[in-house]
Order: structure tokens, then C-alpha cells, then sequence
């Protein structure tokens, strides 16, 4: 289906190709961090799924974004999960095969099938403001795109719209990340009585149920 | 003018516990004394005006300002409002001043006073307010300190279940007015008398009679009519000035006062004050038969007092609103006094309510005897006391309504002059019977007459119900009663057209009546003190109404209960359940099960919710 | 923040123009934002470590600057009309400053019961009330976003936030699993949340608000499937973050989970700021789809309203039962919201009902919450519901002022809880919604019922324990008394002729009630009364204030949702 938007959008064959490859990388990627068993095998598939999306980057003619994929999400995030995942230990394995909740995974993949089957039906037969061919490219020729070391194209857009219409996002972002580092600062910090007991338990370790007796549903 | 009253309340609340005995009693008397100063300034300026322009609405701000509903907190000053104001005022401050004498050592003596100034703080709201929502809040409010000083001494369980009985039936009451406003609204599209007048038209035809009618009910439930009568007698559980006060004087007749305040709209529907009129005269009658047979002094003076709302209820159905609230006002002035002597009388007797163990008490407390006196022949309706007059008016008005009621109303002045003459001679003659040992029991002391606090109210409601009904006498037409109140019932007032003579020849039929009464009772109950065969169980029992409402009601949805306790019980619901939840538990564990602790189950509920949403808009985009 | 700005003018002047600020729309903002950050670097400067009164006071006097900020804003907007800033990202409008003075005061409520809290728990350091200020903040921007992404950024400055919050007290293990919970299915809403605004994008061409609005009104958009999607994946996100059944689930544990002034700021503010900006989306961008989104609200507000009185039902937990309230409060706003999509005068009847009620609501919430956590106990521990019993006689200020939260809560009259309802109610009439408006009225009787429970409870003798058959018959009689002064406050509008057959059902309810399991107590814990701090009191006082004296005089907030709807700038 995507694949007609594409040619209806000007797409040529290797377009498609491009695409389906990396299309099908970035769902193997994805399910391989949800169903492996061992966390750095998850953490690489993370991998997987982002350089897949930088691919389709390039192929928008993104070129800037998908170079700040790889550098700052496959590059430093990943990396930094995998430093985490070290520190803890990579010998933990999930037992992921049993499942004390009935119909929890049927019924979890019949509701995502039918919501995500849904809403490409819902997007197939859509009209697509943005994403065709003509709208991408270089902008009404504000900088010179072709010269080597000129800023492209992308970049200066990027960065004006960053300062007008995302002025205030920007900044906000800005709140955003100084709340993220408090926050995990004071969820990292323990106080020294702290230290003998593990404070955050895993969920799924003691569920508190609605019923006044604490039963564990099978 | 209501400020006063407020003021004394707050105080009361915020230092009455600290203020105590009997300082809190006194400035209670005070705030009230100070409403009713008020009142008589309000209505010199008032009855300076030339008749025509007596009719203001003072608004203060706007209150409700929501929607389509707009409400100011405003009252109403015209003369029914005042006549209104001023007797309220003027007997509450008595029945305050009575009250300190005879509240005293109790242990919840501010509080009574508290209590004693919201009510009548709402009372005022109640008669003055110039839209129905606004007399609404007043309604509740008199409900609410009526329920609160019923169960004052909720120790008793009597005490408490009354106070309980006494708010569902003014529940059942309120429904309808609730639903007569809500109608008010719907049709005129506000809730100001003024403006519902001007716009009566809107309701002419069924609405005005539903509205009337759900009123009706309102006032049914306040003022103790048929079939909401009898939570009043229970209500004497209160002490005697609460008795007083709220269950003869002036609550109770808020429903009069209601149907009078809406007169206009009442005149549009024949039919509504034709169950009026027949509902008010089946009561006055029912309620003097019931209390011929009663035993307990404040019984039967309750019962007196059902039995004369009746008439007033009566008097409004005829269209006659100037001689219900004549009635209103000298009802309040001897009921009043009937009640504060009874009360005098129990407070004598440390405690005792029984007739039967009463007897020869004018040696003991003169006083109360001859207040009493005045009292008695006052409501038997002995000329020229004051309820001969208004008692009168009434009936005369009736007559030109209709003759079969003016009949009915006869019997009961002949009753009504019956059983009050046998409380009477129970009360204070034959022999003292309070000397008599009672089984279980000891004999009483010799009884004491009250305090001075305490006569005082009974002298000056004396002298009142003596004379008031100089407000109205036939024969002076220029400066009286009628003509001051006759504006607010312009446009609905119902002109009696009886000749003098037939006028004379009625009142004269009324007294004798009266003396009739006095003169059966004389000779009945002058110096015997059982007749088994006056005091018929059916009457002793209300005509057996609890049991009926106990059987149709009551019994069933207890069995209900029961049922619910007994089947439904702890073991088949662990705990805090009621009805509807035990429902959830036995048919929905699923929905238990949905709240499991799991948070990959909580997402399932969100991928449920979102692919139930999209499925929805796919299908709309589809079809 | 200034020093990027400057940096970004110095190096690009040339080349843009940098949009034009308003600072006063943004104002309250920079007051809390700034000001929590101030307190969190002076805290971490000086030597000895700021005590919780200084830290306390700094948070009230943020948040005042910021109500002040607000109230300022609000007579801009009434002199010189709602207007656009920062190259319309930004909207003032009444609708906005609404929300800012309703997150401001819940803000400084916070304050003043986290006081008593932190002191009782031990928690030292500003990050409790940083955290809850910057949260904060996050509301006032989606209530002011007129850009999807600021409604994303809000949204989540807002969560994140909370979610730390909710795990604030670490000696608590149900604390933090409430946040581990909070936080995974919160990351899952918000990414179906971004997805909707990359469809709506994709549909559109913008992800302006305004632009949104004007694009679908210029344009006729035959299959519109895909702005359809995005539209649906959008609810999703808000009714996640409004707890809309069935996207609540969340709902229970994390009230019960989360420090309780913290829960009160949740219920209050989330809840205000996810309506916030669903009216402002919802209504004044996708209007024109409004057939097609009316029909869904419809739904939502039903299951909404059902599940969430029966559920709170057969609670034994005090905050999980106000968390199944909140989910019932949540399907009235809903219903306001539903009314909102009717066209011109009746529209903006609904968003002013619907304002109105988040206004009311905050204060209830934040005034029960405050009393649940006053009553808690150290550890923050006891919230059974028999804990409350007999409460009247221990503490009798305290059980009133629950009582009247409560009763507000139930919709009794002369409450805001009432007018509230009221309101909504008519909304729905006016747009001809009268099954939803009915169902609203059942749900609105079935919550009587909870809240008359907790009531009945406090305000129960002590000699209910008994599980003796003879007693219970007894009780039946005495209970029945509380039950009548209860009901005369029973709300007007659910029918009162139901009203001997409620006593009746409460009598029933009673004695169910009085079963040996539940009711039980330990006797120690009977006599406890709790110490309750000052500056609890002041909160609960002015949440009491709120609650009764708009109650009984509604004009002037009533006008001032009806101020704030007219002036929505769409």
C-alpha cells in the first residue's frame, strides 16, 4: 500500500527497493528487542531498528537527520544502555514463556493486530498532504545547495524553523531535559538508611490487585 | 432584619459553648428582639405608604447567576411579608424568653439557642424571600432546625426516631416543591413571584394546577395535613418551646403562607383549591376526633394544632387568604400560649405529660391557670376572644364556598371546643391526681409554679390571643386587618358576599357551637376521669394511620431489608458492599479480574480502547 | 534558556526573523519554571541544607507570583482580547488563563499540605516541591498550547514529573511500583500520542492548531481516513492522561501508589491540563469533524461514568476509591466535552461546563486528598477505609470538612460539586444528548452512594463493631438517623423521590456493613487522633472556602468559565 503512495508519488523502482528492505529491517529490529531473551541481544536490535529509519531518512533526502540518528541514537544511546545493561549484568535472563494472566497474549496480539490493521486500512486510502517528493528538497533556494561546504539545504531549514516556529518548543524541550535529570537524580540518589533495603520493586513482583484479598490471577 | 437573627447565631455557635448558661439564652432573646424591632420599623414605614405602593423588593446581590437561571438574593417587603415577619418575630422572642427559664440546666443549653436562631434566621428568609428558590433554602432551613431540635434530646430513642420521622414525611413534601419549581421554571423561565405573577397566563390551564397541587403537597408535608399529617404529634418529642415555636406558632404554617404567597397563580385553577379546601376540612375534622381521645397533653394539643392548620388550609381554598392568615396569627398567639402553659404545666409536674395524673392544678400554678383560661376559650372559639373572630371569618368564607364544608367545619368547632374543655378540666380540676402513686413509681412532689421568665411570654401571649381579634372586627372596615392586606391579593381575592344579617346569623351559630362544645365536655368530664367508651382505640390510634402506612410502606420494604440482610450476608459479600456492588462482585469477576496488578494487562485495556476506536472510525469512513 | 536565545539571534540575524514574544502570555511559565529552578540551584549551593519551612514558603511564593502572573494575563485578555505569540505556539486566552490560575492554586494548595507531609515522612530537600512545580508548569503549557508539539512537550514535562513524584516516597514499595507502572504505560500512551500528531501532520500539513483549523476549513477532504487516525490516536493519548475508561487502568494503583498530596496534585492538575488541551484540540481545531469524534466521546463518557461509580463501590481503600471517583469526574468532563462539539451558543455552554467542573473538581480533590494524607499516618500507610470510622467524635473538624468535601463531591447542593453537575448536565441537554445526560444522573446516584458511605462511617457510633444480630437491628434504628441528616443534602437533580427508598437501601447498606470482617478495627487505632499541621488546616480550609462559598454564591466563577469560554480563541 505504501508502496503505491510511493509511486504515486514520483517513486522509481530502486525507491521501492530502498524501501521494502529497510522497511523490513526496522519490524525485525523492533520485534527482536520485545522477544529476545538476553538484553544485549534486545539492545542490539535496537540497533537494528534505528539504522533502518536513518535509511529511510536518506531516502527522504533527510540526509542531516538520518546522520543524527545514527550519531546521537544508534551512537550514544544504544552505547549507554549497553553500559547500564553491563553494570547489572548481562547474565539475567527473562523468563518470558510463562504467563500467569489468561488470554493476556491472545487477546494482546487480536487488539494490536486489529488496531494496526485497522489504521492502515484507515491510511491506505488517505490523501497525504506531506511526504511526496515535490514538497522535500531544497527550499525556495534559501542557501545554495549544490556548493560542497555550503551548509545544505536541510540544515539551514532545520535551523530556522527550530528558532521560529519551534522557538518555543525548542525552549520548552529545554525544560524538559533539566526535569528528566532531576528527576532521575533523585530517583538515583539513596540515602544511606536507603541502602540496605531495595527501594523500587519490580512490578510485576507484587501486583496489587483491586480485590481486597491479594490473589495472584492464574 | 434576618441579620439579627444571623448574628445571634454565629455568635452563639462561635462562643455559645463558652458563654453558657444563661447568658447564651439572653443574647439569643436579644438578636431576636432586635429582628423584631426591625420588623416594627419596617412596618411603620410600610403602613405609612398609601396602600397601592407597599411593595418593594430590596435586592442585595445577585446570587445564582447560571445559565438561563438567574437568582438574586432579594426580599419581598409587602404587607403579607411583614404580617408575616412581625409575628414571627414577636413570638419567637417570647417563646426565647421562655425558653431561658426553661432550658435551664440543660446540658446542651447554647446549642438549643443556636439552633433556635437559625430557625428562625430561615424562618424570616423563608417569609421574605422574593423567589421560590430563595423560600426553598428558608423551607429547608426550618426543616433542617426542626429535625435537629426534635431529636434534641436524642438520647431517647423516641427523641431520635420522631426527629427521623418528621424529616422523611417533610422529604416526601419537598419533592414537590422541588418539582413545582422546576415546572415554575420550565414555563415562566424564572423563579420570582413577582415575575410568575405577571406571567401567569403562561401557566393557565393543567400547569398551574400541577404546579399548585405539587405545593400542595409541599405545604402538605410542612404544615401537617392529610396524608403527611402525623409526624407532628411525634415531633412533641422536642422540648416545649421547640413545641412551641416551630410545631404551632410558625413553622407549620409556612405551608399556609406558601399557598397564600402564590394566591395568583392559585386563582387560575378551580380545581386545585377544591382539593385544597376539601383536604384542609377533612383534616381539621379527622385531627379534633383524634385529639378528643388523647392522653398526653402535647398530644392533644398537637392534634389541635393539625386540626386548625386544617381550617386554614380550609380558608385558603375558599379563596379566603385574608382570613387564613388572621386565623395564622391568632393561632400562633393561643397556640403559642397553650403550648408555653403545657409546657409550664410539665415543667410544674417535673416532667409529667399524662393527663390522667394531672388534675386541681389551678390551686398550684395560677398563673398558668389563667393564662390557660384565655387560652381555652380563645380557641374554643368563645366570643370575644380572638379565635371566635377568626375562627368566624373563616367559616363565614366557607359557607359562600360551599355549605357541605361549612358543616364539616361546625363539627369540628363543637369538637374542637370539646376536647380542649376536657384537657382543660383534666388539666386543672377534679382531684390532684399527681398525688397518686403510680405503679413503678412514686408520687410527684407538689407542683411549683415557673419562674418569671417563664410567665411573662404566657401574660403577654395572653393579653394577644384576648384581643387580636380586634385586628379584624367585622364592623370596622376603614384601618384594619383586611384592608392592609388585601393589595397582595388583588388580583385574587374573593369577596364575600354574604348579607350582615346572614354574617350575624353565622357567627352566632359559632358561638354557640362553641358553648355546645364546652358545655358536652362539662358535663363529661368535669369530674370523671376515665370514659373507655369516648376513648376509642381508633382514635387513641390516629385512626390507625402509622399502622396503615406501616403495613403499605413500611412492612414491605423492611421485609426487603431483611431479606437483603439476611440472604445477602456477610458471607456471600466480604465486607463494605452494598446492594449494587454485590451485583458487580457475583456477576462481574471479570471486571475484578481486569484490575489484576499487571501492567502489560493495563496496556491491553489501552490497545482494547484504541482498536475499539479506530474499528469505529473505520467503519465510519467505510460506510 | 535567555542565554541560548541570545546566542541563536546573535549568530542568525541576518538570516530569519525571530518571532515576535509576548511575554505576558508566557509569564506564569517563566515565574514557575524559573522559580523552581532558582530554588533547586540556591538549595544546592549553600552549605546546610534548606529546612522544610524556607523551602515551603519559596514554593507559595512562586506560586502566588504566578497566580498574580495569571490574574494579570486574565485582564489582559479581557481588555485587549485573546491573542497569538511566539509565532503562534502560544495562545492567551480565557480558556488558558483559566488554566493557569487552576494550576497555580493547586499548586500552592500542594505546597501547603506537602509541608505537613514531608515533615511526617522525613523528606529532606527542595526536589518534592521543584518537581511538583515544574510539573506544574507542563500544565500551564498544554493549556495554553496552540501547537501540538507544545501540547507534547507539556505533556510530558507534566508526566515526567509526576512520575518521580509518584515514586517519591522510596520507603514505600508500593510508591514505586505505582511509578514503574505509571511511567511504562505513560510512555506507551505517549507514543500512540506522537504517532497521532505525525498522522495529523501527514494529513495536514502542520502541526499548528490555528493552521490545523484553518487548513480544514479551506480545504474539503474527501478521505479523510488518515486525519481520522490521527484524530483517534490523539484520544487515545489524552484519554490515557485524563483517565478515560477504558485507558484508567493505571488510575487506581498509582493514586494509591503515589505520596498523598501528590495523588491530589495528580487527580487535580493532570486531569485539569489533559482536558485542557483535548477542549482546545478537539473543539477548536478538529471542530469540523465533529460528527465524527462526538459519537466516540459519547461512548467514552458512558463507560466512563458507569465504570468508574461502580467500581469505586466496592473499594476498601480510601484513595482507591477516590481514584474511581476521579475516573467518575472524568466521565462528567467528558460529558461537557461532548457538548462542546455541538455548534455555536451550546458549544460554548459545554466548554464552560466543563471548565467549570475542573475547577470545581480541583478543589475537592485537593481538599480530600489533603485530609486523606493528614489522616494517613506516618508512613502514609493507614487509608483503609474502616480507619474512618468514627472519625465525628475523634476529630470532628476534620470529618466535617470531609464530609462536606465529600458531599460536594456527590453533588449535594449548594457545593460547587453541584453546579458543577448541574452544569454539564444542562450542557448535554442543550446538545441534545439527553440518554448521556441520563446515564450521567444514574452514575451521579450510584457515587452517592460511596461517598454517603464514607459519611455514614465517620459519623457511625462506636458500638457498630458488634456483629451481634440483636445490635444490628438496633443499629438500623440509630443509623437511620445519620442517614436522614445525610439525605437532606442529597443532590436535587438525581430525582428525590427516590429518596425514602434510598434511606431504606443505606439502611441495608448498613448493615451489611456492620459484618465483623470490615469493620473491625483495632482498638489502639481507635482512639489515635492524628496531629494535624497548620498549614494542612489552611489548605483544607480554603479548599472547604472554595467548595461551599462558590457553592452557595456560583456567579462569579460561573461567569468566569463563561468568560473564559467566550473568550476561547479558536
Amino acid at each position: 500500500m505504501t508502496l503505491t503512495l510511493l509511486a504515486a508519488g514520483g517513486a522509481t523502482i530502486p525507491d521501492i527497493i530502498v524501501f521494502a528492505v529497510s522497511a523490513a529491517v526496522i519490524i525485525m529490529g523492533a520485534f527482536g528487542v520485545v522477544t529476545s531473551r538476553n538484553p544485549v541481544h534486545a539492545a542490539l536490535s535496537l540497533v537494528m531498528t534505528l539504522f533502518g529509519v536513518a535509511v529511510l531518512f536518506i531516502e527522504q533526502d533527510a540526509n542531516f537527520l538520518a546522520a543524527v540518528q545514527v550519531i546521537v541514537y544508534a551512537g550514544a544511546i544504544v552505547v549507554l544502555f549497553l553500559f547500564v545493561i553491563m553494570f547489572l549484568g548481562v547474565d539475567r535472563r527473562e523468563n518470558i514463556e510463562a504467563e500467569p494472566l489468561v488470554g493476556q497474549r491472545p487477546l494482546a496480539l487480536i487488539f494490536v493486530g486489529v488496531a494496526v490493521a485497522s489504521l492502515v486500512a484507515l491510511l491506505v486510502s488517505s490523501h497525504w498532504v506531506t511526504g511526496a517528493h515535490g514538497v522535500v528538497g531544497p527550499i525556495n533556494g534559501s542557501v545554495n545547495p549544490g556548493s560542497p561546504g555550503a551548509p545544505s539545504g536541510e540544515v539551514a531549514q532545520l535551523g530556522k524553523q527550530l528558532f521560529t516556529t519551534y522557538l518555543f518548543a525548542f525552549e520548552a524541550t529545554a525544560a524538559l531535559l533539566v526535569i528528566a535529570v532531576v528527576g532521575a537524580v533523585v530517583l538515583a540518589r539513596r540515602e544511606r538508611r536507603d541502602l540496605e533495603k531495595p527501594s523500587v520493586e519490580s512490578p510485576d513482583d507484587e501486583p496489587s490487585s483491586d480485590s481486597s484479598e491479594k490473589e495472584v490471577l492464574r | 432584619m434576618p441579620l439579627f437573627a444571623l448574628v445571634g447565631f454565629l455568635v452563639l455557635l462561635a462562643f455559645g459553648r463558652r458563654i453558657g448558661d444563661p447568658v447564651a439564652g439572653w443574647i439569643g432573646t436579644l438578636a431576636i428582639a432586635g429582628s423584631f424591632v426591625a420588623a416594627c420599623i419596617t412596618f411603620a414605614g410600610l403602613s405609612h405608604l398609601p396602600s397601592g405602593a407597599r411593595e418593594f423588593t430590596q435586592t442585595y446581590f445577585t446570587w445564582i447567576s447560571v445559565g438561563g437561571l438567574h437568582v438574586n438574593a432579594a426580599i419581598l417587603i409587602d404587607p403579607l411579608s411583614m404580617t408575616m415577619a412581625m409575628f414571627v418575630t414577636g413570638v419567637s422572642m417570647l417563646i426565647h424568653l421562655y425558653s431561658i427559664g426553661y432550658m435551664k440546666k440543660d446540658r446542651d443549653y447554647s446549642k438549643f439557642f443556636v439552633y433556635l436562631n437559625l430557625f428562625v434566621f430561615s424562618m424570616l428568609i423563608l417569609v421574605l424571600a422574593n423567589n421560590l428558590l430563595l423560600t426553598f433554602v428558608g423551607w429547608e432551613g426550618v426543616g433542617v432546625c426542626s429535625y435537629w431540635l426534635v431529636s434534641f434530646w436524642f438520647e431517647r430513642d423516641s427523641a431520635a426516631s420522631a426527629g427521623k420521622k418528621a424529616f422523611i414525611y417533610n422529604r416526601v413534601g419537598d419533592v414537590g416543591f422541588l418539582l413545582a419549581m422546576f415546572l415554575v421554571f420550565s414555563k415562566v423561565g424564572t423563579l420570582n413571584y413577582l415575575s410568575v405573577f405577571a406571567n401567569r397566563h403562561v401557566l393557565a390551564g393543567g400547569t398551574a394546577t400541577a404546579v399548585m397541587l405539587l405545593l400542595f403537597l409541599a405545604a402538605t408535608g410542612k404544615s401537617a395535613q392529610i396524608p403527611l399529617f402525623n409526624w407532628l404529634p411525634d415531633a412533641m418529642e422536642g422540648p416545649t418551646p421547640v413545641s412551641a415555636l416551630i410545631h404551632a406558632a410558625t413553622m407549620v404554617t409556612a405551608g399556609v403562607y406558601l399557598l397564600c404567597r402564590m394566591n395568583e397563580v392559585l386563582a387560575l385553577t378551580p380545581d386545585a383549591m377544591w382539593v385544597i379546601a376539601i383536604v384542609g376540612g377533612v383534616t381539621a375534622f379527622v385531627a379534633a376526633t383524634i385529639a378528643s381521645a388523647q392522653q398526653d397533653i402535647k398530644k392533644v394539643l398537637a392534634f389541635s394544632t393539625v386540626s386548625q392548620i386544617g381550617y386554614m388550609v380550609l380558608a385558603v381554598g375558599s379563596g379566603a387568604y385574608i382570613a387564613a392568615i388572621f386565623l395564622m396569627v391568632c393561632h400562633a398567639f393561643y397556640k403559642g400560649l397553650l403550648f408555653l402553659g403545657a409546657g409550664s404545666v410539665i415543667h410544674g409536674l417535673e416532667d409529667e405529660q399524662d393527663l390522667k395524673r394531672m388534675g386541681r392544678l389551678r390551686k398550684w400554678l395560677p398563673w398558668t391557670y389563667a393564662t390557660f383560661l384565655v387560652a381555652w376559650l380563645s380557641i374554643a372559639g368563645v366570643p370575644p376572644f380572638s379565635g371566635f373572630w377568626s375562627k368566624g371569618d373563616v367559616l363565614t368564607n366557607v359557607y359562600a364556598k360551599s355549605p357541605a364544608l361549612w358543616a364539616l367545619g361546625v363539627v369540628t368547632a363543637v369538637l374542637t371546643g370539646y376536647y380542649m374543655s376536657r384537657l382543660f378540666f383534666l388539666a386543672f380540676y377534679g382531684k390532684d391526681r399527681w398525688k397518686d402513686p403510680v405503679p413503678g413509681g412514686a408520687a410527684h412532689h407538689s407542683p411549683h409554679e415557673s419562674p418569671w421568665v417563664m410567665r411573662l411570654p404566657l401574660v403577654i401571649l395572653a393579653v394577644f390571643s384576648a384581643l387580636a381579634g380586634a385586628f379584624d372586627l367585622p364592623w370596622v372596615h376603614h384601618y384594619d386587618f383586611a384592608s392592609w392586606l388585601a393589595p397582595v391579593f388583588a388580583h385574587s381575592l374573593y369577596l364575600d358576599h354574604e348579607g350582615t344579617v346572614a354574617q350575624w346569623v353565622l357567627a352566632t351559630i359559632d358561638a354557640v357551637m362553641a358553648f355546645v362544645g364546652i358545655g358536652v365536655a362539662w358535663h363529661l368530664w368535669k369530674s370523671k376521669v376515665n370514659r373507655p367508651e369516648l376513648e376509642r382505640k381508633f382514635l387513641i390510634n390516629v385512626w390507625y394511620w402509622d399502622d396503615f402506612y406501616d403495613t403499605v410502606i413500611g412492612r414491605p420494604s423492611q421485609s426487603l431489608a431483611r431479606f437483603c440482610a439476611g440472604v445477602v450476608d456477610a458471607r456471600v459479600i466480604d465486607g463494605a458492599v452494598n446492594g449494587a456492588a454485590s451485583l458487580v462482585r457475583a456477576t462481574g469477576s471479570q471486571a475484578r479480574r481486569l484490575q489484576s496488578g499487571y501492567v502489560r494487562n493495563y496496556a491491553l485495556g489501552i490497545a482494547f480502547g484504541t482498536a475499539a476506536i479506530v474499528v469505529f472510525v473505520l467503519s465510519r469512513t467505510w460506510w | 534558556m535567555r542565554v541560548a536565545l541570545l546566542i541563536a539571534s546573535a549568530s542568525l540575524h541576518g538570516g530569519i526573523a525571530m518571532p515576535h514574544i509576548a511575554y505576558l502570555a508566557i509569564l506564569p511559565e517563566i515565574v514557575m519554571l524559573g522559580g523552581a529552578i532558582l530554588l533547586l540551584a540556591v538549595a544546592s549551593l549553600v552549605r546546610s541544607a534548606l529546612n522544610v519551612t524556607v523551602i515551603t514558603v519559596s514554593t507559595l511564593v512562586i506560586s502566588l507570583a504566578s497566580l498574580a502572573a495569571a490574574l494579570w494575563q486574565f485582564f489582559d485578555v479581557q481588555s485587549h482580547g485573546a491573542y497569538t505569540t511566539l509565532d503562534h505556539a502560544v495562545v492567551l486566552d480565557g480558556f488558558s488563563v483559566l488554566v493557569t490560575v487552576l494550576v497555580a492554586s493547586a499548586m500552592a494548595l500542594t505546597a501547603l499540605v506537602g509541608d505537613g507531609y514531608q515533615r511526617r515522612e522525613g523528606l529532606a530537600g527542595p526536589e518534592f516541591n521543584v518537581l511538583a512545580m515544574v510539573s506544574a508548569t507542563g500544565a500551564m503549557l498544554m493549556g495554553e498550547a496552540n501547537d501540538l508539539v507544545i501540547v507534547f512537550l507539556g505533556l510530558e514535562i507534566l508526566s515526567i514529573a509526576l512520575y518521580v513524584l509518584a515514586a517519591f516516597n522510596r520507603r514505600r514499595a508500593e510508591s514505586g511500583e505505582a511509578a514503574l507502572k505509571y511511567f511504562l504505560l505513560g510512555g506507551f500512551s505517549s507514543a500512540i500520542f506522537v504517532y497521532g500528531i505525525a498522522l495529523t501532520y501527514g494529513a495536514t500539513g502542520t502541526t499548528n492548531l490555528t493552521q490545523i483549523a484553518d487548513f480544514l476549513a479551506k480545504n474539503v477532504v474527501v478521505s479523510d481516513g488518515l486525519l481520522l487516525a490521527g484524530l483517534t490516536l490523539l484520544l487515545v493519548g489524552f484519554a490515557f492522561k485524563v483517565a478515560a475508561v477504558p485507558f484508567h487502568m493505571w488510575t487506581p494503583d498509582v493514586y494509591q501508589g503515589s505520596p498523598t498530596p501528590i495523588t491530589g496534585f495528580m487527580s487535580a492538575v493532570a486531569k485539569a491540563a489533559g482536558f485542557a488541551a483535548l477542549i482546545r484540540v478537539f473543539v477548536s481545531s478538529f471542530g469540523v469533524l465533529r460528527v465524527d469524534w462526538q459519537p466516540i466521546i459519547y461512548a467514552l463518557a458512558v463507560v466512563t461514568l458507569l465504570v468508574g461509580a461502580v467500581l469505586a463501590l466496592i473499594q476498601t481503600d480510601i484513595k482507591r476509591m477516590l481514584a474511581y471517583s476521579s475516573i467518575n469526574h472524568a466521565g462528567f468532563v467528558l460529558l461537557g466535552l461532548e457538548a462542546a462539539g455541538a455548534l455555536g451558543k451550546v458549544g460554548a455552554r459545554g466548554v464552560s461546563s466543563a471548565l467549570y467542573y475542573l475547577f470545581a473538581y480541583t478543589f475537592m480533590a485537593i481538599g480530600s486528598f489533603a485530609i486523606v494524607s493528614v489522616l494517613g499516618g506516618r508512613g502514609d500507610a493507614a487509608h483503609e477505609i474502616s480507619n474512618y470510622k468514627g472519625l465525628g467524635k475523634r476529630q470532628p473538624f476534620l470529618a466535617l470538612a470531609f464530609a462536606v468535601l465529600l458531599l460536594s463531591q456527590a453533588g449535594a447542593p449548594f457545593t460547587t460539586g453541584f453546579w458543577a453537575k448541574l452544569q454539564v448536565v444542562a450542557a448535554a441537554v442543550d446538545a441534545n444528548s439527553v440518554p448521556l445526560a441520563v446515564i450521567a444522573m444514574v452514575s451521579a446516584a450510584v457515587a452517592a452512594f460511596f461517598y454517603l458511605r464514607v459519611v455514614l462511617l465517620m459519623y457511625s457510633p462506636k458500638k457498630f463493631v458488634s456483629d451481634q444480630e440483636g445490635d444490628r437491628l438496633e443499629n438500623l434504628d440509630a443509623s437511620g438517623d445519620a442517614v436522614a441528616s445525610t439525605s437532606a443534602r442529597e443532590p436535587l437533580w438525581s430525582g428525590s423521590g427516590r429518596q425514602t427508598a434510598l434511606v431504606n437501601e443505606l439502611n441495608a447498606t448498613l448493615l451489611l456493613e456492620s459484618s465483623p470482617e470490615t469493620i473491625e478495627v483495632p482498638d489502639e487505632r481507635e482512639g489515635d487522633v492524628v496531629n494535624v499541621p497548620v498549614l494542612a488546616v489552611v489548605a483544607i480550609g480554603i479548599c472547604i472556602a472554595v467548595t461551599v462559598g462558590f457553592g452557595v454564591f456560583p456567579a462569579p466563577l460561573a461567569d468566569f468559565a463563561h468568560k473564559a469560554s467566550l473568550l476561547f480563541m479558536p
